[in-house]
């Protein structure tokens, strides 16, 4: 379940101390820093290609030897195919709901909690926070059993709100936009803005979301990411292909009666393309949220 | 760590320029606003006119759900087709448990004995009306589904008559006989069988066969009277010889290396199949389909022949509508007409699942078709000649857990080089953890 | 800090208006409401459930039959059951495979990435987060056929050098690796990144300083570098057990959903046989004791890694 599963793994404490104008010669970069990093990077990029090679071939691709590397045109047949083997338009509409809404739920429930923890005081503040602390260290995976009674018991088997709901808020996010609040609202502005009246929902809504948006928004996006990619929880919820979200058809793909590997690395491209969509857009913005988020020195 | 410094905040609002800002809500509340359309699906319907109907795949349920369109005009059947066999079971289970049921199920017949344990948890379908055409089908496939109260839990759709495809091309090169009622004549017994394989690898090098569990011990441990339970419902499996046996027959064909390691249904059989990795595969009738759409290139190239012992089942399903259906009536609507003898029949013709109506066996139209794929061969005669001589066994609760276990020992032994001489007694004993005996 | 307020924003403030008793009731109760929502998901989501499971545990428990009592009787079944044991094997075997290679060269490829006068960091660092926003179940039909033992691509070039063709799922070391491949190839560009933000945050005057004394490369990682990284380290490590003891998708969709992973369960690991006991043969009272068992292994796994990181501590 989303709640305290699979917490993205950064940290708090953002800071970035200015760098120091560096002396020229002292470094230089080698030839061999290249290789290395280029060869780490045509292991990540090799696999997402290779599954865009067979999708586009055929499961031909997949075994013939010498391998084929190059793609074939055979795309358009195998997704028609996709569509046709399984509700896959509407896997990927589900897939889209469930992350959308995880998403905007996580960037608004998260820093609201976050700007309550950071700066409001009430009574039991600092037990609460523990116990979120606390929370995130125990993968609820093993609970899933009575996870499912209970979603069993909302009558919420095989709908997306059995998805949705636990996956709103996070502990990791409250953590994270707690951070982020604390490092960059000031108590002098806040005081400032309830001299003039402003009760604490205005200042929220008014001066630390705006401030925050941007940390909200890649909390939100590694939301989307992570909902879209989830696979247990909608695995064991998800009963029917019509409600069946993007990860659980391409399982459906892959164990048909006769196996064809060019349908399920169609199915598996398919999935995979809308974040590398996202990710053209907004990769750079994840990297440098993922590495804010760090723990530094 | 650092006292935080707000730089951080600061460095993101600046990577993640205006544009961009507005790019990303407005995908977000673009989704918002469209995903209210979806109210995240009930299968169940109000409409007396409706209802929703859970298969697995491979079995071509859609054909038949098109010809009760036409026969039913005003009749909407929401068809899902959810995944294998086991898993639409599981799908089945996680729903009667509290899920939304379907109206009308699939139940594949290794997965009944499971469901027959607890039997309010389905339609009692002789308050229907299945106790007047209880008699139209194969006595030993219904008794499957009645419980000793006499409720009928389901009405069976088709049974998985065995024969052996195999490939002409490939025999004629090993110098081996290609007419069907030859080929047949070379394996009266499963000891032939794989001597026949013998013959076959040492003239190509090639495998014989896909594998040993699905293509020789499952079919051998079919053939019996008892199986894993006795009459009395007793387990027999560690005891009954024609387990044993059977067992040890598909350890001789894998020790003749005659087997090509690929497992039934895994991407490297459907591959395998394509390019000719083995010979010779038992087929039951639904098994055509797969063969035809894994293997396109090889029209014509295949027959087949008998299976070795002369009968044989694997497979065969069954429809029930569970006990909490919305709309019972229209699901019962459709199994009397859909499984009544002209239907099968007819559903047999178009997509070659065998019907479980005997009064079809005799029938010209069934006995007299041929598939140009196979060669032309009498698929009606040889499948159903299979089921008639078969003598029914009595299964029971555990009977998947056990024949999985017994599968997965011979797959252990053949494609993971597990020791032959232990995989009995290993066998044996992951049995008994599995059904907690 | 005001920085990143707009000025307009200061100059124009909400109307002001008198504060009422009644808003300051609401005033003191707001902030539990702003933190309620996480709360009550976690306790019907999170904490019920778990404690639930311990009840479960003590059952006969079949969602579509009946539930007896049985007291611990799971759980001396769960002591005797060598599926247990071989899944908790495979567990630790599989995290210990994919975590440590996974560090350490999370660990080398952040001190290259944080070179100096760097062209393309951008582009390495992007390429590297690719895996991250891959899903599991796409990664895993990728990595099924790489590794495949009769067309596999790993195994093509195998054969060029004469290594004969490998079956990675018939062995459990060979299909611990694979999947391990599988996790590695998923986190180690996440994990470089979080090391490469810290590495940056260690000013370059102590390495300039450190050189002037005479120090080595090496000397220098081990001095300034490695204690600097000391909280990450024991951040990552943390998550990748978590993560590590609830591989799950990887294992299962590698054996065509056959739920045991391999004909001798080769590569089952807990979460799967947990899976396979709760919703493949419907015992949830069997399925809870497993739960319950994972939560111990958990509590045990969180308290050697106490005890480590806190004796780095007082060694850094």
């Amino acid at each position: 379940m989303t709640i305290t599963t699979e917490p993205p793994r950064n940290g708090p404490a953002p800071s970035r101390p200015a760098r120091k104008p560096r002396r020229k010669g002292i470094v230089r970069v080698r030839w061999y820093t290249y290789a290395v990093l280029g060869l780490a990077a045509a292991a990540c990029i090799f696999p997402i290609y290779w599954m865009f090679v067979v999708s586009s071939v055929g499961s031909a691709a997949a075994t013939q030897l010498p391998p084929r590397v190059v793609p074939g045109g055979n795309f358009p047949a195998l997704v028609q195919l996709v569509f046709e083997t399984v509700p896959f338009l509407r896997s990927l509409f589900n897939s889209l709901v469930v992350a959308a809404f995880i998403a905007v739920g996580q960037a608004f429930l998260c820093s609201l909690a976050g700007f309550a923890f950071a700066k409001m005081t009430f009574w039991g503040r600092d037990v609460l926070f523990l116990i979120l602390v606390l929370t995130m260290t125990v993968p609820a995976q093993l609970a899933v059993i009575p996870q499912y009674m209970v979603i069993s018991q909302l009558g919420w088997v095989d709908t997306l709100q059995a998805l949705i709901v636990p996956g709103l808020v996070s502990a990791f996010g409250i953590f994270w936009m707690r951070q982020h609040i604390s490092a960059t609202i000031s108590d002098e502005l806040l005081q400032a803005a309830r001299m003039d009246g402003c009760n604490s929902w205005q200042i929220y809504a008014r001066i630390a979301f705006p401030v925050v948006r941007p940390a909200a928004a890649v909390l939100g996006l590694l939301g989307f990411v992570n909902a879209w990619n989830d696979f247990l929880w909608p695995f064991i919820v998800l009963k029917s292909p019509d409600m069946y979200t993007a990860q659980i058809a391409i399982k459906a793909l892959q164990s048909n009666l006769s196996v064809d590997l060019g349908l399920a690395m169609a199915g598996s491209f398919l999935v995979t393309v809308p974040l590398l969509v996202l990710f053209a857009f907004f990769g750079r913005q994840m990297v440098s949220g993922i590495m804010d988020g760090a723990f530094k020195g | 760590m650092n006292a935080q410094s707000p730089m951080s905040s600061k460095m993101i609002a600046a990577a993640l320029t205006r544009r961009r800002l507005l790019a990303l809500s407005a995908l977000a509340g673009g989704t918002a606003l469209t995903a209210t359309a979806c109210s995240g699906g009930s299968s169940a319907s109000d409409d007396p006119n409706t209802f929703t109907f859970w298969s697995f795949t491979g079995i071509n349920q859609g054909d038949s759900v098109e010809t009760y369109k036409e026969l039913a005009p005003d009749i909407t059947v929401r068809l899902t087709e959810v995944g294998s066999t086991q898993e639409t079971a599981q799908a089945l289970t996680t729903a009667l448990a509290g899920g939304n049921v379907p109206d009308l199920v699939l139940i594949q017949a290794g997965d009944m004995p499971k469901f027959m344990k607890n039997p309010g948890n389905f339609t009692d379908l002789a308050t229907l009306g299945a106790d007047a055409i209880q008699g139209d089908y194969v006595d030993w496939v219904i008794e499957q589904v009645i419980t000793p109260e006499g409720q009928i839990i389901g009405i069976p759709t088709d049974v998985g008559g065995m024969g052996v495809a195999y490939r002409v091309d490939l025999m004629e090169a090993a110098g081996l006989p290609t007419n069907r009622d030859e080929v047949s004549a070379l394996w009266p017994t499963w000891e032939d069988f794989i001597a026949t394989g013998q013959r076959y690898t040492e003239a190509t090098g090639n495998a014989f066969i896909d594998n040993a569990a699905t293509s020789v011990f499952l079919q051998a441990v079919s053939q019996g009277e008892e199986q894993y339970y006795s009459r009395d419902g007793e387990l027999v499996y560690a005891t009954n010889p024609i387990v044993r046996q059977s067992f040890d027959l598909g350890l001789q064909a894998i020790a003749a290396g005659i087997t090509a390691r690929l497992e039934s249904f895994t991407e490297g059989w459907s591959a395998g199949m394509a390019q000719g990795a083995f010979a010779a595969v038992a087929a039951p009738s639904w098994m055509l389909g797969s063969i035809r759409s894994n293997a396109p290139d090889t029209e014509g190239l295949w027959d087949i022949a008998t299976i070795p012992g002369g009968s044989g089942n694997w497979g065969g399903s069954y429809l029930s509508i569970p006990a909490r259906a919305a709309n019972p009536q229209a699901a019962w609507d459709y199994i009397a007409t859909m499984q009544s003898p002209e239907q099968q029949l007819q559903h047999f013709l178009n997509s070659g699942s065998l019907p479980t109506t005997p009064e079809n066996y005799d029938k010209p139209e069934l006995t007299g078709l041929t598939d140009p794929f196979f060669n032309d061969a009498p698929t009606g005669q040889i499948f159903t000649q299979a089921v008639l001589g078969l003598e029914p066994f009595v299964n029971g609760e555990f009977n998947s857990e056990i024949s999985n276990e017994l599968l997965n020992a011979l797959n252990g032994v053949e494609s993971d080089g597990a020791p032959a001489d232990a995989a009995w007694d290993t066998a044996i004993s992951n049995i008994q953890t599995a059904i907690g005996a | 800090m005001t920085a990143t307020l707009t000025p307009g924003r200061l100059r124009k403030p909400p109307r002001p208006t008198a504060t009422r008793p009644v808003e300051r009731r609401w005033e003191k109760l707001a902030p539990y409401g702003y933190v309620a929502p996480f709360y009550v998901l976690f306790l019907i989501f999170g904490l019920f459930p778990l404690l639930f499971t311990f009840y479960v545990a003590l059952f006969d428990w079949n969602p579509i039959g009946e539930q007896t009592f049985v007291g611990l009787q799971n759980f001396r079944d769960l002591a005797d059951d060598p599926r247990f044991w071989n899944a908790l094997r495979n567990t630790f075997s599989i995290w210990i495979i994919s975590t440590v290679p996974q560090l350490l060269l999370a660990l080398v490829l952040a001190q290259v990435l944080n070179s100096a006068f760097l062209r393309f960091a951008s582009f390495f660092r992007m390429a590297m987060l690719l895996p991250y926003i891959t899903s599991v179940a796409a990664t895993t039909i990728v990595f099924a056929q790489l590794f495949n033992r009769d067309y596999g691509l790993l195994n093509w070039f195998l054969g060029l050098i004469g290594v004969e063709n490998i079956d990675f799922m018939s062995t459990a070391l060979g299909s611990h690796l694979l999947i391990s491949a599988m996790v590695i190839w998923r986190w180690f560009g996440y994990n470089t990144l979080l090391y490469l933000a810290s590495l940056q945050a260690v000013p370059r005057d102590l390495y300039e300083a450190a050189a002037v004394d005479g120090a080595g490369p090496v000397k220098q990682f081990f001095h300034i570098t490695l204690p600097s990284l000391r909280p990450v380290i024991i951040f990552t490590v943390i998550m990748s057990t978590i993560g590590g003891l609830q591989i799950f998708t990887e294992p299962l969709l590698l054996s065509n959903g056959l739920l045991t992973c391999g004909t001798a369960r080769q590569c089952q690991t807990l979460s799967l046989f947990l899976f396979e006991q709760g919703f493949g043969s419907f015992r949830f009272g069997y399925g809870s004791a497993i739960g319950v068992a994972l939560f111990a292994i958990i509590v045990v796994v969180a308290f050697v890694n106490f005890v480590l990181s806190s004796r780095l501590g007082k060694k850094g």
